[in-house]
């Protein structure tokens, strides 16, 4: 980095020198121009004196030589003008000097002040790039943290779901259990009592059959013992109690 | 009363009764007057009422059995009920029975009837009583219409039951 400054720096005073130089050279006009100015202010048409053009031409000849000598000078004159490459000397050495001057400035607290920018903006970037990467940790952590509590909800709701259903089902079930015992208790009842009223039925069927028959029996034999058969009844106990 | 009362009671009697030369006839007169009384609400009231003068309850007494029980069975029972024991005439007289015969060494055989029994039936029957338990027993009839007919006999705890009543219930039991 620091290599890199340096060269750009070089190349920047080298800019800065030569092109302040040609624009300076760049100031004169060119070769035919030069050439054609010239010859309109020895002729006097651009201002000044035109002892030239009032040539009263009575040398024709004279004049004629005059022209091509005065136009060799000036062609003369015109090619000695400043190049628009090569700067002057003086032009050298004060843009050497700027340039050194510039490039001890730069050096001295240019150069320095940018590194320290420039290490500056790099610790700035590293520490964002850091902060970043820890930004992207924590987001990537909250991101799992979520994902696994997200998971641990679905699985809670899938097991209070799971829990809910076999309760549901443990319910219905002991309900149709209750149901069944009920119905089955009810149905055993009605038939315990159904034959318990039955049984009642006969016990007093039965009672009143005995009732009328014994009844009937006591009439006949209370209307049947008279002395006689007491007398019989008494023989016949003796009789048994003796034989037994 | 008291157990041991009735037994003194029912020696008593014994000793009265067999000073006599009918014992045995005070001892079945007794007997009978006790399951007469046994039989009659109003009759064990007035005998064993304290209010009524004792010479009454002996009046009434007179009156019942003077004519037909021996004079010692009517002194018997008018010292009784004198004494204000005509509520437990019944236990006293079952008392001396049973004293009586078991000094005779034999058994009371209480036989419940709807009619009186001869002297022949009872001989017969405690011939085979005797047959039967291998007891000799001594016959106490009781006149009891509800038997309707035929006989129960118990001698001790042993009830033989011969009777119409018992018949008719088993009959009604079959059904």
């Amino acid at each position: 980095m620091k290599k890199r400054i340096f060269v750009a720096s070089i190349l920047g005073a080298l800019l800065l020198t030569f092109g302040m130089a040609g624009s300076a050279s760049a100031a004169g006009a060119s070769a035919e121009e030069c050439i054609l100015t010239e010859w309109l202010e020895e002729k006097g048409y651009l201002g000044g004196d035109h002892s030239g053009d009032h040539a009263d031409g009575h040398d024709g000849d004279h004049a004629a030589l005059h022209d091509e000598e005065l136009l060799k000078d000036i062609k003369k004159k015109c090619k000695e003008a400043p190049s628009y490459i090569m700067p002057e000397l003086k032009e050298v050495i004060w843009g050497g000097g700027a340039f050194l001057v510039l490039l001890g400035l730069m050096m001295w607290k240019g150069f320095p002040a940018v590194k320290r920018i420039m290490n500056e903006r790099s610790e700035k970037i590293a520490s964002d790039l850091d902060q970043a990467d820890q930004a992207k940790s924590d987001a990537q952590a909250v991101k799992t943290q979520y994902e696994a509590e997200l998971a641990d909800a679905k699985s809670e709701a899938s097991r209070i779901i799971d829990e809910a259903r076999q309760q549901a089902e443990s319910l219905r079930s002991d309900l149709q259990e209750r149901a069944e015992s009920d119905i089955a208790d009810m149905r055993s009842q009605a038939a315990a009592d159904l034959e318990a009223a039955r049984e009642r039925a006969m016990s007093d069927l039965q009672a009143e059959v005995a009732d009328i028959v014994v009844g009937a029996a006591e009439r006949v034999v209370e209307a049947n013992l008279d002395a006689e058969a007491q007398t019989r009844l008494i023989e016949n106990y003796i009789d048994q109690v003796g034989s037994d | 009363m008291s157990e041991d009362r009735i037994t003194k009671y029912a020696e008593a009697v014994l000793a009265v009764a067999s000073a006599e030369s009918g014992g045995l006839e005070v001892e079945d007169e007794l007997f009978r007057f006790a399951r007469a009384v046994e039989g009659s609400d109003d009759l064990r009231r007035t005998l064993s009422d304290s209010k009524i003068p004792a010479a009454r309850r002996q009046q009434i007494v007179e009156d019942l059995i003077g004519g037909q029980a021996t004079p010692a069975t009517t002194a018997v029972i008018s010292m009784i009920v004198a004494a204000g024991r005509g509520g437990d005439i019944q236990r006293i007289a079952d008392e001396v029975v049973a004293l009586g015969a078991a000094s005779r060494a034999k058994a009371v055989a209480e036989v419940y009837s709807v009619i009186e029994l001869t002297e022949d039936q009872q001989v017969r029957l405690a011939s085979s009583l005797q047959s039967a338990t291998g007891k000799e027993v001594e016959i106490k009839v009781i006149i009891d219409e509800s038997v309707m007919g035929g006989l129960l006999v118990q001698i001790e705890d042993e009830v033989i039951d011969g009777t119409v009543r018992t018949r008719l219930k088993q009959l009604r039991e079959a059904f």
